[in-house]
């Protein structure tokens, strides 16, 4: 997941200040549930069209829009291909820079363990990474515990005082569901819904570089 | 623009290389030449400090790979008495590039060029040293370090021919995604078991069975590599053939006492019209084929520094024939009507006036009757029908009338504008979302381009038909928008990169295209008194083809950070701080030949020039590329 966040999150993160991300994750009694991860670029569409257009940045090579298509097509197949992985579907919108991905799983587990597959058959370096191991949810019946993966520190050192404070325009926004109603959650931002069946907690991506556990989040669910 | 950042270029390479005697190694074949007659100026820029700079990144990392690390130009072991000289050139077989300098200290320059390893010389005197692709040949206290590329084209051709000789099917059946996994040639490949020193062996021979389509193409590029390059050093240290004394051209331009002298002979380049600007919209496939007409055209420069003004002076030189096109597409006054939409505080604008019409009918009166000649070259004689052809179809009247060839453009600086973007609204009962489009504001760099004509109601025509079209569409929607005010223009909506709107104002016989709202909504009959000054553009009336002025200062401070990666941005902000002014002037073009001058002048309490040279040219090549 730390992959997938880099390349979907982490990446878009530097090339755009503005960035908004819905990370929004349904489960179901049976453990089963629906992943839904969007990203939107639209208020950057600008800035994201020019970078696009530079080979390199940071004397890194900068993919083409094509390119980053494939990529997300080859994920999108190896995902399609995981056990317990169903109705994936991509969904990219190249003028306003929006990309959403959803699928539906069997269990937590899969989920997980089926995106570290998918992102290891588009980048088999993945595997010896210490990221590989990382999970980012558990889930034992009555308590759901979320996080999101640190970010990468180093990168962020190259970034300017005022580069950082232009994260303060971006967001990420996550979001639990659950199939009854919860009875409270540990973060003290979370909200949760009117229905008491889901769970939101946001912070803008500027806080999130200083504080990686700000959307660590345990929720627990009525026993009744 | 673009053919004076080359020079500039150019001559940053020249910076690099130098020499005492030096320019006595340029090889004959040598195309374009930059020599730098006082590299005193650099001496202080630390090495680290240059190979920061990103025009160097991409040519000389392979020989300031951390060798550089806390030295000076001075500690390079370079001769600071001697020129230094950049060479580059073309030919059908190779493509040859390369440093000539003065040697004050061999054992400092190779602590510096550390990848060079002693090989024996072939020549008398001569030390020899070679690195994986680059040769360095010392004589005396003189150097020459080049390189020598064989043409690829050639390269692929004899492959080719060898492997499909050979029986071979094609290689490229194999070249899928399965390729790496399963290679067809795996077998094959390990039967040469020392493949480096194959290619030592300097020859395919009788061995060549073994290799595969790769190994074999590889083999033949290196051996054609010391082929050329024998060549090019046998003619410097055998047959003393080189350009100093192949071309009294170059020869009298090394002797002005300058900072800096430029040589390009264009009659000798390959491809000319790949950078033609004058015939590009012309004729390029026939331009492209006519030696005859280039016969004698080069570019002679000179750069002279004097206190905090830098001027680069060039002399383009032609044939007659070639002279005649050129007089006649110069052959035109300035439109009156440009002032009017350059605004007075715009940092950067150009001014490019050229009759096109006239220089049409000139180049197909001396281009046709030297196709007519030809009578072999089958793409050249159908070019030349094809030429005839639409000579004889076309209204060049109503072609010419409406794009007359002269145009112009300005940088308006950074503004906000408006856009648009998706916004998630959330249900607060179930946090479910939705999308809805809300308004946003980006910065945007404005700029306005125009051209003349004389024919308004053409590209009127063409934009009302354009507007019905995308009517029906979401994106692109083009309008004409008439403000009873007399302000008239047509927009076409989130028309660049998706998100902000075009302006397109055709009025004054001018068609102007710009993201400039200002403009379009309130001043589209002209800035009025808002506008440049007839004084400004006096030197744009006076003079030829081409006037540009930038306001360095003024532009690089406006030019928006967040659009830059944070190497880029510092080598702008080297230039923050710092007024400077460039102008691009060219006189009238005549028969013989045009000037074109670049003036500097540049205000800069703390660095020497050498720095201020090099941070100019290197923010001209990271916004121009």
């Amino acid at each position: 997941m730390r992959k997938i966040l880099y390349i979907l999150l982490f990446l878009p993160l530097f090339l755009t200040s503005c960035i908004e991300i819905i990370d929004d994750l349904s489960l179901n009694a049976d453990g089963s549930g629906t992943f839904k991860y969007t990203i939107n670029l639209s208020s950057s569409k600008v800035k994201v069209n020019t970078l696009l257009k530079l080979d390199s940045l940071n004397g890194k090579k900068m993919m083409k829009l094509p390119e980053i298509k494939t990529k997300i097509n080859q994920f999108k197949t190896a995902l399609a291909s995981q056990p317990g992985i169903s109705n994936v579907k991509i969904e990219t919108n190249d003028i306003e820079f929006i990309i959403k991905l959803s699928c539906d799983f069997k269990n937590i587990e899969k989920l997980q363990e089926s995106i570290k597959n998918s992102l290891a058959s588009i980048d088999s370096e993945i595997k010896n990474s210490s990221d590989f191991s990382f999970n980012w949810v558990s889930w034992n019946g009555s308590k759901f515990e979320r996080s999101i993966p640190d970010f990468s520190q180093n990168q962020l050192k190259d970034l300017k005082a005022e580069d950082l404070n232009l994260l303060n325009n971006g967001s990420y926004t996550l979001i639990s569901r659950f199939y009854k109603p919860i009875n409270k959650c540990d973060n003290q931002g979370a909200s949760i819904s009117k229905s008491r069946t889901a769970v939101m907690l946001k912070a803008n991506t500027y806080s999130l570089t200083k504080n990686t556990k700000i959307l660590e989040n345990t929720i627990y669910l009525d026993q009744k | 623009m673009k053919i004076i950042f080359f020079f500039i270029y150019i001559f940053v390479f020249g910076i690099y290389s130098y020499s005492q005697k030096s320019e006595e190694l340029i090889p004959s074949e040598a195309v374009t030449v930059f020599s730098l007659n006082n590299i005193k100026l650099l001496q202080k820029i630390s090495l680290d400090q240059l190979v920061q700079y990103e025009f160097m990144e991409e040519l000389q990392q392979e020989l300031f790979d951390g060798s550089t690390k806390e030295k000076t130009i001075r500690d390079s072991g370079l001769d600071f008495d001697q020129k230094l000289n950049v060479f580059f050139g073309k030919n059908r077989n190779y493509l040859l590039s390369g440093i000539t300098f003065g040697v004050s200290n061999e054992s400092n320059l190779f602590a510096v060029f550390d990848d060079f390893k002693p090989v024996e010389s072939y020549y008398k005197d001569i030390k020899w040293y070679d690195s994986y692709i680059n040769s360095l040949l010392i004589k005396n206290n003189i150097a020459i370090l080049l390189r020598v590329e064989p043409n690829s084209q050639k390269v692929d051709f004899m492959t080719d021919s060898i492997w499909y000789a050979q029986g071979n099917s094609s290689p490229w059946e194999y070249w899928d995604e399965d390729y790496k996994e399963a290679p067809i040639y795996g077998e094959d490949s390990a039967l040469v078991s020392n493949p480096e020193e194959e290619m030592n062996n300097d020859t395919y021979n009788s061995e060549i069975n073994m290799k595969n389509y790769y190994e074999l193409r590889d083999s033949i590029q290196f051996s054609l590599q010391q082929f050329y390059e024998k060549q090019v050093l046998d003619e410097i240290f055998i047959q003393n053939k080189r350009l100093i004394m192949t071309d009294n051209r170059f020869a009298n331009q090394l002797s002005h006492e300058t900072e800096g002298s430029f040589y390009f002979d264009y009659s000798r380049k390959i491809e000319k019209s790949g950078d033609s600007f004058y015939f590009k919209g012309i004729m390029p496939a026939i331009y492209n084929n006519i030696d005859e007409l280039y016969s004698e055209n080069i570019i002679l420069g000179d750069l002279v520094l004097i206190d905090n003004h830098l001027e680069f002076r060039m002399e383009t030189k032609y044939n007659e024939k070639l002279g005649a096109i050129y007089t006649k597409l110069g052959d035109t006054k300035m439109d009156k009507n440009v002032k009017k939409y350059i605004h007075k505080n715009c940092p950067a604008f150009f001014v490019y006036k050229i009759n096109l019409k006239e220089a049409y009918e000139k180049a197909f009166e001396i281009v046709m009757p030297i196709l007519e000649k030809e009578t072999k070259n089958v793409d050249l004689i159908t070019n030349a029908l094809v030429l005839d052809l639409l000579n004889e179809f076309i209204d060049k009247d109503a072609l010419f009338d409406t794009y007359k060839g002269s145009f112009f453009g300005c940088f308006n600086g950074v503004k906000k504008i408006s856009t648009t973007k998706i916004e998630f609204i959330y249900d607060e009962e179930t946090f479910d979302y939705y999308e809805k489009e809300t308004e946003a504001e980006e910065d945007m760099p404005i700029f306005t381009v125009g051209i003349s004509t004389k024919r308004h109601e053409v590209p009127e025509k063409i934009l009302n038909y354009l507007s019905k079209i995308a009517s029906s569409r979401k994106y692109k929607q083009l309008r004409y928008i008439n403000n009873q005010k007399g302000k008239e223009y047509y927009i076409m909506e989130k028309a660049i990169f998706n998100s902000a709107p075009l302006y397109m104002i055709n009025k004054n016989g001018l068609f102007i295209m710009t993201n400039d709202e200002d403009l379009a909504k309130n001043y589209s009959n002209g800035y009025e008194d808002l506008a440049i000054s007839t004084k400004e553009l006096k030197k744009t009336e006076k003079g030829g083809i081409l006037y540009g002025k930038i306001d360095l200062n003024s532009t690089v401070n406006l030019f928006p950070r967040d659009i830059l990666s944070a190497k880029e941005n510092e080598l702008i902000d080297a230039l923050r701080g710092k007024s400077g002014k460039i102008e691009i002037t060219t006189t009238k073009t005549n028969e013989q030949c045009t000037d074109l001058n670049l003036v500097y002048d540049f205000k800069s309490e703390n660095d020497g020039p050498g720095k201020h040279i090099l941070d100019l040219i290197n923010a001209i090549y990271v916004i121009s590329r």
